[in-house]
């Protein structure tokens, strides 16, 4: 059963700078839903504070009965939400599945004392996680590099590796923040496919933030956009690219630039 | 090479090593002994704080102080407290532990450097009570260290025992509960780190935010990293006092824990294999220089005047630390890895088909 992830006016302030200013949109269960605005929008931030990274000045952020803004990051994990970073965040020495038993530590218990005394149960449980994490890597078409350090991969394969590593955790939410950037076209369309796979075969919901029109307008179901931390616009995507807000905040004031 | 004959290589290798450790205290003399103990409490110590630092990235300038409380805690549990000596180790133990727990508030939100700060503290405040606690520290002079003893037998000098024609004092006893020890500390460690929480250790050190986000508990775990590490210290304190057979405050101070540094960075941070090294390396060389000074340039005897040996040994790993820093980033360990990396390649010049290893983790 996946909840709706529910944001209402949460507002951060970073000292005197506002970066998010009573924002508001709500996640449909197993919806695309897509966060895009230009830089600075707040988009990042507004990752930040659904993961518990951030804590925001005011407002909620509800995913089925919980509230998110009062939780730890290691909390928000444990209520099914995953998410990959803007900037690549593995362990570049360790190799790509040691990388994804890491997105396993939720779901697995052994301590210090269980792997330290080397006891049968840990054994047996990494054995089985282990397992789970082949299939996801199979899926996301980075099983023939499972034993390979992160760090020698190409950078579009360890965009992969990240977002194998969130499907790890086995989410009901997923955060993308900016899957395809910095790739190749080939690779973003590869990517997009991919996304679009996690969500028919998983049915969770997925939260993207992609500066990457042409993909958000095809894989979204709706979008929330962002301008100096404030909405300017939710909707699906058609109507979003014809918002005259929406191509003001991205092309500038027409008349403006006239004058 | 194939993968069966590196299992032959790395069996022979290890071996030697075993074999070599067990005929050692039929051939060394006493002075040989002590320093070999020495450097496996060191190992033990090291292993743990390599743990902390190496694997987690919590800095801690404390290690000395829970090395004391093991020492002085197993002194006192069994000496005042009667507790059979064995008991009074495991509890010495127990207590650095719950020393590092009293920390852990401390330990779990401070992070790298900061945290390095704050167990500074430790170390003064350690060295006041260790000075001032009389009753229970003996004070300046310290205490004697009663000789362990298991299931009736005795690790000290007397009652006599011969073994093949040598005389087994303490040291030849207690050599063989020293690779006992520190065999099990390296086994435990080692699980540690290629388990499930090495693996959410080492995300800590090296991207605390996706630590979190994965799941894992950071402030839990950075304090439950630190109660392990003080454990290995307290290990490392009952294992020391037995060996000098006295418990001293001045051994416990702030050199001892930079001494615990520069092992794991000669070493190699973050591994079992190179917090060993580092012990050996950074406990033998005083010894050498101190068993050699008349024939070196430069080190005079103790007392002397001049550069006694002890200074010496501590400016050469001073040297020993940036040399590392600057060219080895990996430590000795990561030396002979690389080594091992470069042979099979020469090899491969002549034989183009055989493949080279992949990388092990840690």
């Amino acid at each position: 059963m996946i909840p709706e992830l529910v944001v209402s006016d949460v507002t951060v302030r970073f000292a005197g700078l506002v970066a998010l200013d009573s924002v508001s949109f709500t996640v449909r269960p197993g919806s695309t839903h897509a966060l895009i605005g230009p830089n600075g929008a707040g988009k990042s931030t507004c990752f930040n504070v659904l993961s518990g990274v951030y804590r925001a000045t005011s407002g909620s952020v509800r995913f089925g009965d919980a509230e998110l803004t009062a939780s730890r990051p290691h909390q928000v994990a444990a209520l099914g939400v995953a998410r990959t970073f803007q900037n690549i965040a593995l362990l570049p020495r360790l190799t790509v599945r040691d990388n994804l038993m890491l997105g396993r530590h939720r779901l697995t218990r052994s301590g210090f004392v269980s792997a330290g005394l080397r006891l049968p149960s840990a054994g047996r449980e990494a054995a089985r996680h282990g397992a789970r994490v082949e299939e996801i890597a199979a899926f996301v078409g980075i099983a023939e590099v499972l034993p390979t350090p992160v760090g020698l991969l190409p950078y579009g394969t360890q965009k992969r590796v990240e977002l194998a590593r969130a499907l790890c955790m086995e989410p009901r939410l997923l955060l993308l923040d900016e899957p395809v950037a910095g790739m190749n076209s080939e690779e973003r369309r590869e990517m997009a496919d991919l996304i679009v796979s996690v969500r028919e075969s998983l049915g969770i919901s997925i939260l993207l933030v992609e500066h990457d029109m042409g993909m958000v307008m095809r894989i979204a179901d709706s979008v929330t956009v962002l301008d100096f931390g404030r909405r300017i616009a939710d909707g699906v995507p058609d109507e979003i690219q014809r918002d005259p807000e929406v191509i003001r905040a991205y092309l500038g004031d027409i008349e403006e630039s006239a004058s | 090479m194939s993968r069966r004959s590196r299992w032959i290589t790395l069996g022979a290798v290890w071996g030697a090593v075993v074999v070599a450790a067990v005929v050692a205290p039929f051939y060394l003399e006493g002075f040989w002994l002590q320093t070999g103990l020495f450097a496996m409490s060191a190992a033990v110590g090291a292993i743990g704080i390599n743990l902390l630092t190496g694997a987690t990235g919590q800095l801690s300038l404390g290690h000395a102080f829970f090395l004391a409380v093991g020492a002085y805690a197993y002194v006192y549990l069994s000496t005042d407290v009667g507790l059979p000596t064995p008991l009074a180790a495991v509890v010495a133990v127990l207590l650095a532990g719950a020393a590092g727990g009293a920390f852990s508030p401390i330990a779990g939100r401070l992070k790298g450097a900061y945290l390095g700060i704050a167990t500074l503290a430790l170390i003064f405040g350690g060295q006041h009570v260790l000075f001032n606690a009389e009753p229970l520290t003996g004070g300046y002079n310290g205490r004697p260290v009663p000789p362990m003893e298991l299931f009736g037998f005795v690790f000290a000098d007397t009652p006599d025992l011969v073994l093949l024609n040598v005389p087994f004092g303490a040291l030849e006893r207690l050599w063989f509960l020293g690779l006992l020890v520190l065999a099990a500390a390296a086994a435990f460690a080692r699980g540690v780190l290629r388990g499930r929480p090495g693996l959410a250790m080492n995300t800590i050190r090296d991207h605390e935010i996706a630590a979190g986000v994965m799941g894992v508990p950071v402030a839990r775990y950075r304090a439950g990293v630190f109660v392990l590490s003080s454990m290995y210290g307290g290990l490392a304190g009952v294992l020391v006092a037995l060996v000098f057979q006295r418990a001293v405050p001045d051994y416990f101070g702030f050199l001892l824990s930079l001494d615990y540094l520069a092992m794991i960075v000669i070493g190699g941070l973050g591994s079992v294999a190179g917090a060993v090294i580092g012990a050996v390396f950074v406990s033998l060389l005083p010894q050498l220089l101190t068993r050699y000074s008349d024939s070196l340039p430069l080190v005079a005897e103790p007392g002397s005047g001049g550069v006694s040996p002890a200074e010496a040994a501590r400016i050469l790993y001073g040297a020993a630390v940036v040399t590392v820093v600057l060219f080895l980033p990996g430590g000795l360990l990561g030396l002979a890895t690389r080594l091992r990396r470069v042979i099979p390649r020469i090899k491969e010049l002549r034989w183009p088909n055989s493949a080279t290893a992949p990388a092990s983790r840690r």
